[in-house]
């Protein structure tokens, strides 16, 4: 299946200013990918480019198979970071206003709007003025105007920000059936969790570069597993054993400790634990964590910043 | 074409259904009307005051006095009833006042009262009135008893007060002409024209700012909401910026013809003449082309810079930054519009036609010089050419501001309008 986004070795300067430098991925069609990093790394001016909004200063875009996205702007929902509406226009009319500017016949934009609003949990806001509702139902109301017209790729730039945890979760959902339904949807944000749940694919960026594209696990599997080991010793005892690094140490009530070690890449954690019963280490508790994406996140920008 | 035309729908609906719009389409009109009925209605509702005369002259003037501010003026009503004065007779004027003050203060009968004495081989009068702001009767008074005077003196020096009545009427006949004008003779069709010009110079003017403005504060909205990042992903540019422009013409569109109807029933039902003179002006020579084509391209000037103002500023207070000087220079053709009331020939007026910024507002006014062809085709064409490179310049720098964010930045602002050169 062809890719709803690609890009290719694209840089974006501003001035004397990298934003965006020598980036390549590629979004699969009817997949949810996460564009994460921190604040600053590129990811606005590279939604802005894939968008159209802004050019490249070199390297190319392909959107939906085309060079330019002005000629398929009408198959992409967007929705920008800091985001509002026309205060005095009701959630129906502004939802068919940018359904129609996509394209859509006005009364059919305007069922699509209510049929929306419906599912959604504001019907009953459906004629009231922007105005008089509340920031998160106003969100809502902006991510439906995003997506109205049943766009092919929807772009959505910190969809997540400002929304409370139930909010959050609804949008997620909302993610899930557009991808579901075969929209490819891309998201940037920096809250991991977010991305964690519902991406397939997330690239994740630093300072303009890209440092990793593919899979939330291959991401996952570039931090070191931790393990956390709880017991009456001397930390001293564990820092021999076979497979461990970066270990951090604190004190529990008593004369416990608990010891966080990072396990080395292969490393198995069945063999660390025999080593320390041989050891005679009186352990209460053992754990072995697996990473979150937060700690490839870390791992991967903190790299990419050394490089 | 169709997403500009969704764009112009939105804006002109944004507006026209909010009660603010009603209620300033309707001010005008009632201002207008209030303004001019309110003196009649003042005149109607209050009483006609009443006047006492008390005469040591021993000239008879009494008579004069009331003829004179019995006289109705223009709104039908006279300036004074003249009444008995309470308390009289009176022997000496010092006895007069004392009697009649009482009758003068607050809630009293009487609002004034005249009190004629001898002063040498004239008469003194001494006014008392309640309402000291108006001095409309005292003046009435005044006139009455100084040709009372006048007309004694003629007579002890041997004139008949008729003769010299009949010799001050003696005027010249004074006929107008003007090579201009259809009949030879000026009459006011011939005036027209340059009242028109000017009244529609004025109106393009007042257009141009109440638009302008609407649209600056629009597009701020949109802006500081980045409504314009989601818009600018829908549709290009110059369907944004076009859709919003002819929004907001619609809307003033909507106001002028509101108005214009009202103007034109009222001159129908009352001046008759007038609106016929008015009417063959505006069809004759192409003259609503004229006036038509000033208009809209003053409006395209203005109304795209505004626009692209609007795009780099996250509120109001920021985009005065540009508009001080931009209202310094839209001041200057408002003060030479006026003096082309009665030179709409001279030199410098018509040298400032030539300025495209001042073009429509002047070549508007200049209207009564019936410029000629060349000149109509050559200050269009270069006010044109303008709002070209205006549009030229204005559409990247429009996306830059659009897309860029914090506080106005007048160097981002000036290397955006630069883009255009760079490319």
């Amino acid at each position: 299946m062809q890719a709803a986004l690609v890009l290719e070795r694209v840089t974006k300067r501003y001035g004397a200013f990298t934003a965006v430098d020598d980036l390549s991925f590629e979004a699969g069609a009817g997949k949810i990918m996460g564009f994460l990093g921190p604040n600053g790394a590129g990811k606005t001016s590279t939604l802005r480019m894939a968008l159209g909004l802004i050019a490249p200063s070199s390297g190319a875009i392909s959107v939906l198979g085309a060079r330019d996205a002005a000629q398929v702007r009408s198959r992409i929902g967007f929705l920008p970071e800091e985001r509002g509406l026309y205060r005095r226009m009701t959630p129906v009319t502004v939802i068919a206003f940018l359904a129609g500017l996509k394209g859509v016949a006005a009364p059919e934009a305007r069922r699509r709007a209510r049929a929306l609003l419906e599912s959604q949990g504001l019907a009953d806001a459906a004629d009231r003025q922007i105005r008089s509702l509340s920031k998160g139902m106003a969100q809502k109301v902006q991510l439906l105007s995003a997506i109205a017209h049943e766009p092919d790729l929807v772009i959505l730039d910190e969809p997540f920000s400002g929304l409370d945890p139930v909010n959050q979760q609804s949008l997620e959902g909302l993610l899930r059936d557009l991808a579901a339904r075969g929209s490819t949807v891309i998201f940037s944000t920096h809250v991991m969790q977010h991305a964690e749940r519902v991406c397939d694919q997330v690239v994740l960026m630093a300072r303009g570069r890209k440092v990793f594209d593919g899979t939330v696990e291959a991401a996952r599997a570039a931090a070191p597993r931790a393990l956390i080991v709880e017991g009456v010793f001397e930390p001293s005892q564990m820092a021999d054993l076979p497979g461990l690094e970066a270990l951090t140490v604190e004190g529990l009530e008593g004369s416990g400790v608990r010891v966080t070690a990072a396990l080395k890449p292969g490393a198995p954690a069945q063999e660390m634990l025999r080593a320390a019963f041989a050891k005679g280490l009186e352990i209460s508790r053992f754990e072995l964590r697996e990473p979150r994406l937060h700690d490839a996140f870390i791992v991967l920008t903190s790299a990419g910043a050394a490089e | 074409m169709s997403r500009l035309i969704k764009i112009a729908l939105r804006e002109y609906l944004a507006y026209v259904r909010t009660p603010g719009f009603w209620l300033s389409i309707l001010l005008l009109p009632v201002g207008i009307s209030a303004y001019g009925l309110a003196p009649i209605l003042m005149a109607r509702s209050t009483p006609v005051p009443t006047l006492a005369v008390v005469d040591f002259s021993g000239r008879g003037l009494e008579g004069d006095i009331d003829k004179a501010v019995s006289a109705r003026g223009d709104l039908g009503q006279p300036l004074a009833r003249v009444v008995a004065a309470p308390g009289a007779p009176f022997t000496s004027p010092a006895q007069a006042v004392a009697r009649l003050k009482p009758a003068l203060a607050r809630g009293g009968p009487l609002e004034a009262a005249a009190i004629l004495r001898p002063s040498g081989d004239s008469v003194a009068i001494d006014f008392w009135s309640r309402n000291v702001s108006d001095r409309s009767v005292q003046g009435a008074v005044e006139a009455a008893v100084g040709s009372a005077l006048r007309r004694e003196r003629l007579r002890a020096a041997g004139v008949d007060p008729a003769v010299l009545a009949s010799i001050d009427r003696v005027s010249p006949r004074l006929i107008e002409f003007s090579p201009g004008s259809d009949s030879g003779r000026v009459a006011l069709k011939d005036r027209l024209p340059g009242i028109v010009g000017f009244a529609m110079g004025m109106l393009l003017w007042m257009v141009v700012l109440t638009g302008a403005g609407m649209l600056l504060n629009s597009v701020i909205e949109e802006k500081s909401s980045r409504i314009l990042e989601v818009l600018m992903s829908s549709a290009s540019v110059p369907e944004i910026m076009g859709g919003k422009i002819l929004g907001v013409a619609a809307v003033t569109g909507t106001v002028l013809a509101f108005w214009l109807s009202i103007a034109a029933a009222v001159l129908i039902i009352r001046f008759p003449a007038i609106a016929g003179d008015l009417a063959s002006i505006l069809m004759a020579n192409g003259l609503w082309a004229y006036f038509g084509l000033y208009f809209i391209g003053g409006y395209l000037m203005f109304a795209t810079l505004y626009v692209t103002i609007g795009a780099f500023c996250e509120t109001t207070r920021e985009a005065q930054t540009l508009l001080g000087p931009l209202m310094i220079l839209m001041s200057v053709p408002l003060v030479f519009m006026s003096q082309a009331l009665t030179r709409p020939d001279a030199p410098l007026l018509a040298a400032l036609a030539w300025f495209p910024p001042f073009t429509p507002f002047m070549m508007a006014a200049r209207v009564a010089t019936n410029p000629p062809l060349w000149q109509v085709a050559a200050t269009a064409a270069l006010m044109f050419a303008l709002t070209g490179l205006e549009l030229w310049v204005a559409i990247p720098a429009f996306k830059s501001g659009a897309l860029a964010t914090g506080r106005f930045d007048v160097r981002h602002f000036l290397r955006s309008l630069a883009v255009r050169g760079r490319d």
